[in-house]
């Protein structure tokens, strides 16, 4: 250890002869376990931490109070109006649900084509991708008129004798993003089982010990528990995995099954979901490259993953670039002259500049990952991750109230501003979003121990 | 009992004083109340029994006693909850339209034209509509107050009639010298009456009249041509040849509406004859917008057009050519003058109120030379000939008010202290009044200034009487007692006299010398039920027109605009006429027709001209005119003539109220008030206006365009505009009937899923925009009749306004004579309607007769339906618009609520369904009757209210009705309809019928 191999502190090559390493700086079992397990034990909690929490959380205030302003005065504190009836609200929504889509292709997905190089990041990812849901799921139950009836959008016996309407989108939505939101956090909370017995048997504690023993659920790591959990991993990896194309596929139908020139599209299933997977794996570059320098995850998460991760920006951004040439092709080889305009008002109208935004981020800025040192260079890919963010941001801004502000009848055409309660719930969102993930790091563990020991390189001699 | 206890004194027996358990077992067994009676002390005995008696008294305390009064006998014809409706009229301006009010146990709700009455014919103007509104305004609750030198003191009305006797008491000894009268146009013939014996009694009292907004140029042209003020009286029905000059005959005219109908008869191109409007107007009018050809020409102009064309129908007349003239206006000069003479009889050219005399007398000699007289023009007299014009009236009071010679004033309502020319400094005069009353309303800028306000009863609490524009004569019934103690000018002028009558035994008094019979009861329950006397119009005179006034020919004006300095037109507002309806939020948030602003006014100026001045759209500029400067926002407004302004009259009220600005209690006015610009020499237009530029800007309130339009935006709606709003003119019409049937391609349609089917009715509707002439009455009438919210100008500027029912209006052609189409839009209750689909909580669904119903109790708002309806028809109460009934004084504006029709909450969408209410109740009272639903028999508000029958509603399945009939014009065409989202509403396309001889996109 005291001299530095340099062949395995960079595993980005590639030489097909040589397999490159999934975790470096020779560690073994113990280390990686002392390694992840440490981050959750610390006895004194850092005072970076403490100050990011305190940010995160009073933004996670703010965002709280706010919708308490938003369901006691109504949604006109936003700037929705006539005709932009879905503005920041949708907006987010669709953002976040994207953004929570990389967790659970990591986890699912990848684990079933044995892509084993998942294993240092899942664990994040699939957190994350959980705390994005729910930032997710707040926007649509407050956004309606009437808040405190959201739940009649459930299919319930009711004295009423009456059903939802199972045409509406919305309510594929409904049951999409719920299913999708009950699966991430299984399929999280499984895999994070045995670690948290390791926890709990390293626990100084007894409050500790007797939490983590919790929920452990008496994990002993007997042959036979190993045996049934991996089966149910699998299993519940083959049911998720169709859910990472269903949930934005849903999503997309909330737009594309409607009569709005600019919503009104079939590519938006395949689409959606491109640009889901593009601007969840931004996001978890984005999470995972100061966390694995912050917490010294940089054996266990190495450039090699973040470099494969670019590699999936870069394949999907391309496919989400491919997706905004084809829309135009098809709005002009369709010939209907409101599908037309709907497009070249995008791209030329009063919201233009919100459509170059989305290019530039999303189609331009991905295009640096062909060079070696963007996907490998943490700084670098930082700014790629979050520009692809921002541009993705913008892409449903574009969507939704792009296509709303001018839609059939030239008289009806609006525009949207937001208003500051719109702009403070999206900085409440992230506000949320962080104080979860911050949580997260703090007390759970950040990468899958006993995942990633079965990927630690055999001894060489 | 413990033996110890030291509040021990009292016993009741031996055993209780030995304490005996046996006895205590008892006593709480039996008496648990008194087991425990240890001695009270005098403090805690004091306490109690104070304590008691304080909630005994307490129970005196009662909330005011409501007293409930149920008819011990059933009023005659009357069912609680069946609506009832009477015949009544409302007067503006001078000139009455016959009403029926919609009563609900006993306060009136809507209100809809008097079918009998000449002047409505079953339709009202936004005006009468809204004055339900005005009825249940909470600040018409005012007291009659003195303002003296002791301070603002509250009066009964028998304390101010005391000292309005002890008054007149004193100076009747000299004929009321010092006595001023100031009355606001009106044409009830009781309060002529009372005038007239007022000045026969007091004969040193003076009386004036005045409105701001006046057609006394009428009056002086017709004197001018024929020596007396004749009436004119137009019938556009024969005319084949219409001609304005800065005439808004369809909505800012005498009999506005009744010309509006004959006009849209004369539309429909059915026997393939139509009539054919020309307007030559400086500020685009809603006549303009109907005219198949229009000429912008400045209002200074017209007057040299209107000589012209004299003198060329004088010269083909005779026969002759006339001498061509380098203007280009001549072509369309010629073409007007030979399109007259070919229709020389069944024509007529016509003048606007804000055109001088000599113009009208022009018109006079004009209309006599192409033998029109008797055919489309006629007159009457005019029932008050020798009174001064108005604003000569005004002046003169003003003198004498500034002289001192008047001592007191009585202003029988109307706002002169806001209304008044600027330069006649009328508030200032007014002050110098010693005693000054003021029947308002509301507590105005008048009533501020004046020692006292005595409330004014709405025109829907008062008896009176009232004579349409053609004399015909109406009875003016009270639906309900004045809801804040109010008193009518006929009760004021009535007290001047000392005439201790009852205004209807005043009335009744009237009505029996006018119809000139012994007034029978059954004569008197006849007009006051028809709404009308009939034979009452004024008989037709036949006056001789006076040889003209030698006159200098005046070239033609060529066109150009050269100056810096514009011309200033003053124009009546369509939403709050001259400012007596400010405070009127229904009026405040219509659109104009024209430039869709709603909550604002502002200098409305040509897109050439804004573009010269470098002035921008919502940019604020100083007026500068006549030493008076105003700062006003720009409008930059297509068709405007070059070098014009228009500043609408009725705004920038400084004490109108919560809704139109009320300085006192830091309400903002609305928009500017151009009467302080206006002098009294040029009440309607001048020149000498010029403008300075401030860098500051505001934000212009519109329902349509809400933001400036950019190029590529543009250029998609002319595109759309052409195929949403079908047109074509009566030549391509004749050549290709079914042209609107073909403007877009329609595929094949084949339908997702099973489509509806339809056993029973169908309701439809149909849109002539062949007639609809864009005046808003539909819009007025469906907030009336549907309870729709009011939102305010920061919420209009954010898009959400509530209104149901809206009229598009697109401009086509070049931006300096575009020509303008209205289309009303509702929802289309679209068969295979994408709102029903997406609605995740079914609250938006299809009835068995194709109406697409909205359940409010079921919608969480999404907003779902809104996003996906092609129309955007729906609205969303985005905030609680109903937040103003919170404040109990406001309690008294839940009156004006539609009883049939559901209030709806915040987070609630809501749109119109062919007022179902109305469908409702007319199918429960053909099933009672046992007898089926005749066609037209339900008709929408918006039907019902429209003055040119655009709107015809009805069951599509029944193959002869009416809408039916319309759904099968050659017309008809489905907004979108290749979208197949199967629109119930059609529209007819709108048939125009221009001059071949004029080339070009003139209109």
């Amino acid at each position: 250890m005291s001299t530095l191999d340099l062949r395995s502190a960079d595993n980005t090559g590639n030489d097909p002869t040589r397999r490159a390493a999934l975790v470096i700086g020779h560690h073994d079992y113990a280390s990686v376990t002392q390694l992840v397990s440490q981050l959750a034990e610390r006895s004194r909690t850092p005072l970076a931490w403490y100050v990011a929490f305190a940010v995160s959380a009073a933004w996670a205030g703010l965002f709280f109070l706010l919708i308490g302003y938003l369901v006691f005065t109504g949604v006109g504190v936003w700037g929705n109006n006539r005709p932009v009836g879905w503005a920041f609200d949708i907006v987010n929504f669709v953002f976040w649900v994207g953004i929570g889509h990389a967790g659970t292709l990591i986890s699912a997905i990848l684990f079933l084509f044995r892509q084993r190089w998942r294993t240092s990041i899942n664990r994040a990812a699939e957190a994350m991708t959980v705390f994005a849901v729910i930032c997710a799921a707040v926007y649509p139950g407050v956004h309606i008129g009437r808040a405190w009836l959201a739940y009649w959008l459930a299919p319930y016996p009711n004295q009423m004798q009456i059903w939802p309407n199972f045409r509406s989108p919305l309510l594929w939505d409904v049951f999409a993003v719920s299913t999708y939101f009950t699966l991430s956090l299984l399929f999280w909370y499984l895999g994070m089982i045995p670690d948290l017995a390791t926890l709990r048997d390293r626990a100084q504690s007894r409050l500790k010990r007797f939490i983590y023993g919790v929920f452990a659920l008496g994990w002993r790591g007997s042959a036979r528990a190993w045996h049934v959990y991996e089966t149910a991993y699998l299993l519940l990896a083959a049911l998720a995995t169709p859910l990472v194309l269903s949930v934005h596929s849903v999503v997309s139908f909330d737009f594309a099954v409607s009569v709005l020139p600019g919503w009104h599209t079939t590519i938006f299933p395949p689409y959606f979901v491109a640009g889901a997977i593009f601007s969840g794996f931004a996001m978890v570059v984005t999470l995972m490259v100061p966390a694995r320098a912050w917490f010294g995850l940089k054996d266990l998460i190495t450039l090699r993953h973040l470099e494969n991760m670019n590699k999936v920006i870069l394949a999907t951004g391309c496919m989400v670039g491919y997706a905004y040439g084809i829309e135009f092709f098809i709005a002009w080889y369709g010939g209907n002259p409101y599908e037309q305009f709907a497009f070249l008002n995008r791209a030329l109208g009063p919201y233009a500049w919100a459509y170059w935004i989305m290019v530039t981020c999303n189609v331009a800025v991905p295009q640096l990952l062909w060079m070696k040192s963007w996907r490998t260079t943490p700084w670098k890919m930082m700014i790629v991750a979050i520009l692809v963010n921002v541009g993705m941001w913008f892409e449903r801004f574009v969507i939704i109230v792009i296509s709303l502000t001018r839609d059939f009848l030239p008289s009806n055409w609006g525009a949207y501003s937001p208003t500051w309660v719109d702009l403070g719930m999206f900085a409440g969102s992230f506000g949320l979003f962080f104080m979860l993930f911050l949580l997260f790091c703090r007390w759970l563990p950040m990468v899958a121990m006993a995942e990633v020991k079965t990927v630690l390189p055999h001894p060489e001699n | 009992m413990p033996q110890g206890s030291q509040n021990h004194s009292y016993w009741r027996s031996l055993a209780e004083l030995s304490g005996d358990p046996q006895f205590e077992g008892f006593l709480k067994a039996e008496f648990p109340h008194a087991a425990d009676l240890t001695g009270l002390n005098r403090r805690r005995w004091l306490q109690l029994m104070g304590a008691s008696l304080a909630l005994a008294a307490a129970t005196g305390c009662r909330w005011e006693k409501e007293e409930f009064r149920p008819f011990a006998v059933r009023p005659l014809n009357r069912l609680p909850g069946v609506p009832k409706r009477y015949a009544t009229a409302m007067d503006l301006g001078g000139m009455a339209i016959g009403l029926h009010v919609t009563s609900y146990d006993g306060r009136p709700i809507k209100v809809e034209g008097n079918p009998k009455h000449p002047h409505s014919q079953g339709a009202t103007d936004v005006f009468a509509q809204a004055s339900i509104l005005e009825l249940y305004d909470p600040e018409r609750n005012r007291p009659l107050r003195r303002q003296g030198p002791q301070g603002t003191t509250h009066h009964t009305w028998e304390e101010f009639a005391a000292f309005v006797r002890g008054l007149l008491a004193d100076i009747r000894g000299n004929g009321a010298k010092g006595l001023a009268i100031l009355s606001p146009a009106s044409s009830s013939p009781t309060l002529a009456g009372l005038r007239k014996r007022l000045t026969t009694e007091l004969p040193n009292a003076r009386w004036y009249e005045f409105e701001s907004v006046s057609y006394d140029n009428l009056r002086d042209g017709a004197r001018q041509a024929f020596g007396e003020p004749w009436r004119t009286q137009l019938d556009l029905a024969p005319a084949q040849v219409i001609v304005t000059l800065d005439a808004d005959l369809l909505s800012q005219y005498p009999a506005a509406m009744r010309h509006a109908r004959d006009f849209s008869q004369g539309r429909t191109a059915v026997a393939g004859k139509m009539n054919r409007l020309y307007a030559i107007e400086p500020c685009y009018s809603l006549t303009g917008a109907m005219a198949d050809h229009r000429l912008p020409l400045s209002s200074g102009d017209v007057a040299a057009f209107a000589a012209a064309l004299e003198e060329a129908v004088n010269a083909l007349l005779s026969g002759k050519t006339p001498a061509p003239d380098p203007s280009p206006h001549f072509p369309f000069l010629m073409a007007v003058a030979k399109d007259l003479v070919a229709h020389s009889g069944r024509c007529v050219a016509v003048a606007g109120p804000r055109q001088p005399a000599d113009v009208h007398a022009t018109l006079h000699r004009l209309n006599a030379m192409l033998g029109n007289v008797g055919k489309t023009v006629s007159y009457t007299a005019d029932p008050h000939p020798e009174r001064p014009s108005h604003v000569e009236a005004l002046r003169a009071l003003a003198q004498t008010m500034q002289t001192g010679d008047v001592q007191t004033l009585v202003v029988l309502g109307g706002n002169p202290a806001y209304d008044a020319p600027g330069d006649l400094k009328f508030a200032e005069a007014l002050k110098s009044v010693p005693t000054s009353i003021h029947l308002g309303l509301y507590e105005d800028e008048t009533s501020r200034l004046c020692t006292w306000h005595v409330p004014q009863s709405h025109w829907l609490e008062s008896w009176g009487d009232a004579r349409a524009w053609d004399g015909a004569y109406s009875i003016c019934q009270p639906l309900i007692d004045p809801l804040f103690g109010g008193h009518s000018a006929i009760e004021l002028a009535a007290l001047l006299l000392d005439e201790r009558r009852t205004p209807q035994q005043l009335v009744r008094e009237t009505f029996a010398a006018i119809a000139r019979q012994s007034e029978t009861e059954a004569a008197w329950a006849r007009t006051l039920h028809d709404g009308l006397l009939a034979g009452s119009a004024a008989p037709i005179e036949k006056p001789t027109l006076l040889p003209p006034a030698p006159r200098k020919s005046a070239p033609l004006p060529n066109g150009t605009w050269t100056g810096p300095e514009l011309e200033v037109i003053f124009s009546c507002d369509a939403s709050v006429y001259d400012g007596r309806f400010a405070n009127n939020a229904w009026l405040q948030e219509l659109p104009d027709p024209l430039t869709k602003l709603a909550w604002d006014n502002a200098l409305l100026l040509a897109p050439t001209t804004a573009e010269r001045l470098g002035v921008r759209h919502g940019g604020v500029v100083t007026v500068c005119y006549r030493q008076q400067t105003l700062d006003a926002p720009v409008f930059v407004m297509p068709g405007m003539a070059a070098g014009c302004v228009a500043l609408p009259l009725g705004y920038g009220r400084t004490s109108a109220g919560a809704v139109g600005g009320d300085l006192a209690s830091g309400v903002a006015p609305v928009g500017v008030n151009a009467n302080l610009l206006r002098h009294s020499q040029a009440v309607d237009f001048d020149g000498r206006l010029t403008l300075e530029l401030t860098d500051r800007t505001v934000e212009l309130a519109t329902t349509q365009d809400h933001h400036a339009i950019d190029t590529v935006g543009q250029n998609a709606t002319q595109q759309r505009a052409e195929v949403l709003a079908r047109q074509a003119t009566l030549e391509h019409y004749h050549a290709h009937p079914d042209f609107a049937q073909h403007m877009v391609h329609q595929p094949p349609l084949f339908s997702l899923w099973e489509e509806h089917q339809y056993q029973g009715r169908r309701w439809g509707m149909a849109i002539d925009l062949s007639r609809c002439v864009g005046c808003n009455a539909c819009m007025v009438a469906c907030q009336a009749e549907n309870n729709v919210p009011v939102v305010g100008k920061t919420q209009v500027l954010r898009g959400r306004e509530m209104h149901w029912l809206r009229v598009d209006r697109y401009f086509q052609g070049p931006p300096e004579a575009p020509g303008v189409i209205h289309q009303p839009v509702a929802c289309q209750q679209c068969e295979m309607a994408p709102c029903e689909q997406v609605c995740p909580v079914a609250a938006t669904v299809h009835s068995q007769e194709g109406l697409n119903d909205m359940v409010y109790n079921r919608c969480v708002g999404t907003r779902y339906c809104s996003n996906n309806c092609p129309y955007k028809v729906r609205r969303f109460n985005y905030l609680n618009f109903h937040k103003d009934l919170d404040d109990p004084a406001n309690e008294v504006k839940k009156m004006a609520y539609n009883p049939e029709v559901t209030v709806r909450m915040r987070g609630v969408m809501e749109k119109c369904t062919y007022c179902v209410q109305r469908i409702q109740a007319a199918k429960i009272l053909a099933k009672n009757r046992r007898r089926d639903l005749a066609d037209g028999e339900i008709r929408t508000a918006c039907q019902q209210v429209c003055p040119t029958q655009a709107i015809v509603f009805g069951d599509l399945s029944l193959p002869d009705s009416g809408v039916a009939a319309a759904h099968k014009s050659d017309r008809a065409y489905g907004m979108l309809g290749e979208m197949n989202f199967r629109p119930r509403t059609a529209y007819l396309a709108r048939i125009r019928n221009p001059n071949p001889e004029l080339e070009g996109p003139v209109a």
